[in-house]
């Protein structure tokens, strides 16, 4: 899989790196993680994109494919790390509305604690 | 798969020269007189937006429009007209399919030429009435940014291909009245300082020209600057452009403009228009200090329209596009009698999905009971999708802040987007959710069968089918098009999720492949479309009563207005089995009666003044008693 989890402020948070490109090859791993996710009661998430580049329309489906589920239960998908042609991407989608994005994973999972 | 079920023709049919227009006017024959009550109520409207000299020019050029509209009638329509019954102008066999003029695109024909294939081919004995979008010249915004309101865009037929249409559909045109393209020939004509059109557009000197109290109070669907700065041979100039820099607005403080759009709006009447779209008409008239939204002037204008075609063109009827809260939406009806004739039902389609997502028809049911006949001349389109999105400022006042956003998250978790309007306070809102409505009903990344997201589009469609008014149904949906999220990136805009084309080969194949998933969704929306276009009870006209049955049905009772016969439409909106018990009185029956399902054939008695019903997930029952 390409993407790496681990759980972070005592197993609240689930941290999810993504690969270099969030495409559809890659998607439905992610929409998965999501899933299993909430599914495990775990609605705080946030998205490491530090090593991604690229990101087409199934990355952006899957990055929002759980963001009711979890904000319904109190959580959120937070976004961490973020490059810019990406965070174009994000705006022209008026995704930026939704993602709260941090400069760093840090700084995101700590946000749950705020 | 066939939505309608008459075969095609594809000789000439007899033409009916009732609905057509000649070529030239007849001026030989006995000309127009004005009635002096239509005379009366054009001379008070244009007083109050004019002032009395002004209004007495501006009539008396009203008055020739309508002299020169009349001399091209044809002596069969005239006739056809003197037996107009407004109460029948819509009926339960009225469905309008919307679509672009190239939604479909075919090899060596212009699109115009595919859309009456399609509509030849598929529609027929189904769907009556045809909505093409703006087919005109245009510059942005999908054909919503006109350069020149009466020619066809070259790419994508004629006028010919237009009349061609009509001669098996009504068709509704888009009068796109509140603004014009920065690249027609008014503006240009603007821009070089011609006098003629130096008050056609709201300018001011600067940007900032406006305060921003003002500002607060303006009521937009855009985020965008309301003023566009434009380089004039006067000097810079800054425009009212309510939309987008490319969309200027018009200036109907201007009587010429006024006068010009009455003027285009018979000019497609001649052209085949038996319905008028008024676009984004809330906008029409602006005046500082206020929201600027369906100002008074505004109504008077739209009800000036109206007695120009009550007068000289009494098929058409008015439609009016105003995306704003149901109780402000209904406004635009007027008395029932003096202003649109047909009003977007924007609340349906946000209170149908908040059904589905939550598997409660709570809000829909309780909005639908005080759903009020207006008129016997004016009644709801009833659509549940659009080129747009679907808007959900008509609910504002219907769901909690709460429900919208979480209604608009689950469809980006469909994979849909949301639309902002800025709240002038420099907060933003969800202004529509941009999806299709196949992806809105379903998730693609579920594990449900194919079988059961079909039924579940196909129960959402049918309460469009059922409620009061004339349904209508966006071109894609008819085969349950998914979101095209691609497009939504290529193009940077999130409505261009539901605007996909289609090769006519490719789509035609679709439509005919028994196994595949467009030939079902069609299947199912003929057999809904079909069934309704029979029954009396679903006239517009025909009485409504909605019923508290349960939440997890919808549920209502439609009696045809010579109360002769009844259908009790009941739409199981969860994937549970419903086990229901109705009392034979709440539903007007007898204490034993039979019911039959009209789609199914399936009879249901009632016993000891209950009906019993078990309605399989997203099974929808239309049962007709006696």
């Amino acid at each position: 899989m390409a993407f790496k989890t681990r759980e972070e402020s005592d197993g609240k948070v689930v941290v999810i790196e993504c690969p270099v490109r969030l495409d559809l090859s890659v998607a439905k791993d992610l929409r998965e993680i999501m899933k299993e996710s909430t599914e495990q009661d775990k609605f705080l998430l946030v998205v490491d994109m530090d090593e991604t580049e690229f990101m087409d329309s199934s990355g952006l489906g899957a990055l929002v494919s759980r963001i009711a589920a979890t904000r319904s239960n109190s959580g959120d998908i937070r976004l961490a790390c973020v490059k810019e042609p990406i965070l174009k991407l994000l705006e022209l989608t008026h995704l930026d509305k939704i993602f709260q994005v941090f400069e760093s994973v840090h700084a995101a999972v700590d946000s749950f604690e705020a | 798969m066939k939505i309608g079920n008459q075969t095609s023709m594809q000789e000439n049919p007899k033409r009916d020269l009732s609905k057509f227009y000649m070529l030239e006017p007849d001026y030989d024959r006995a000309i127009f007189e004005m009635p002096k009550n239509t005379q009366k109520k054009i001379m008070d409207k244009l007083e109050f937006l004019y002032g009395p000299e002004e209004a007495e020019r501006s009539f008396q050029e009203i008055e020739r429009i309508m002299k020169v509209h009349y001399a091209y009638k044809p002596s069969e329509m005239i006739e056809q007209e003197r037996d107009l019954d407004p109460s029948e102008r819509f009926s339960e066999k009225d469905v309008i399919l919307i679509t672009y003029g190239d939604l479909i695109r075919g090899d060596d024909q212009l699109p115009l030429e595919v859309l009456a294939d399609f509509a030849d081919k598929y529609l027929k004995g189904g769907i009556n009435t045809l909505h093409i979008l703006p087919f005109f010249p245009y510059s942005s915004d999908r054909g919503f940014s006109i350069i020149d309101f009466e020619e066809v865009d070259p790419r994508l037929g004629n006028w010919e291909n237009i009349e061609a249409l009509k001669v098996h559909s009504r068709l509704m045109f888009d009068g796109v009245f509140n603004h014009i393209s920065s690249k027609s020939r008014w503006f240009q004509e603007f821009l070089d300082a011609n006098p003629e059109y130096q008050d056609f557009f709201t300018t001011f000197s600067t940007k900032g020209a406006i305060s921003e109290d003002h500002l607060k109070l303006i009521v937009r669907p855009r985020v965008s600057e309301l003023l566009t700065p434009f380089s004039t041979l006067n000097g810079k100039q800054s425009v009212w452009t309510t939309f987008s820099p490319d969309q200027i607005d018009l200036n109907f403080k201007n009587p010429k403009v006024l006068l010009k759009m009455a003027e285009i709006l018979l000019i497609y009447v001649r052209r085949g228009a038996d319905i008028i779209r008024l676009d984004a008409v809330t906008y029409l008239w602006s005046e500082l200090g206020t929201s600027c939204v369906h100002l008074e002037q505004t109504h008077l204008i739209i009800k000036l329209f109206r007695d120009i075609f009550d007068a000289v063109a009494p098929n058409v009827a008015v439609i009016t596009e105003t995306n704003v809260p149901h109780d402000e939406n209904i406004q635009y009806f007027g008395n029932g009698y003096d202003e649109a004739q047909m009003v977007y039902n924007f609340a349906l389609p946000p209170l149908v999905l908040h059904a589905f997502q939550n598997g409660s028809s709570a809000h829909l049911t309780k909005w639908a009971s005080g759903l009020k006949k207006v008129s016997d001349e004016a009644t709801y389109f009833n659509f549940l999708d659009s080129h747009d999105g679907i808007g959900v400022s008509p609910v504002k006042n219907i769901l909690t802040k709460d429900e919208i956003e979480m209604m608009a998250l689950r469809v980006l978790e469909h994979g849909g987007f949301i639309s902002y309007k800025d709240n002038g306070d420099g907060t933003l809102s969800p202004y529509e959710l941009n999806i299709t409505w196949y992806s809105a009903i379903n998730r693609e990344d579920s594990d449900e069968s194919e079988e059961l997201q079909i039924k579940r589009f196909i129960a959402s469609r049918s309460i469009a089918m059922v409620i009061m008014g004339v349904p209508g149904v966006y071109l894609p949906s008819l085969f349950g098009s998914r979101n095209d999220a691609d497009a939504v990136i290529e193009k940077g805009e999130t409505r261009s999720i539901n605007r996909k084309t289609y090769r006519k080969e490719s789509l035609f194949a679709r439509l005919d492949d028994v196994d595949g998933s467009a030939y079902k969704v069609s299947r199912g929306m003929g057999k809904i479309i079909r069934a309704r276009i029979r029954e009396k009870a679903f006239h517009p006209n025909a009485a409504q009563q909605v019923l508290h049955i349960s939440e997890e049905v919808f549920a209502l009772a439609r009696t045809s207005v010579d109360k002769k016969e009844r259908i009790l439409a009941i739409t199981n909106i969860v994937d549970r089995v419903q086990e229901l018990s109705i009392e034979t009185k709440e539903i007007g029956g007898q204490t034993e009666f039979t019911c039959r399902d009209i789609m199914s054939g399936k009879d249901f008695v009632s016993t000891g003044g209950m009906l019993s019903l078990s309605l399989a997930p997203y099974e929808v029952l239309w049962l007709k008693c006696s």
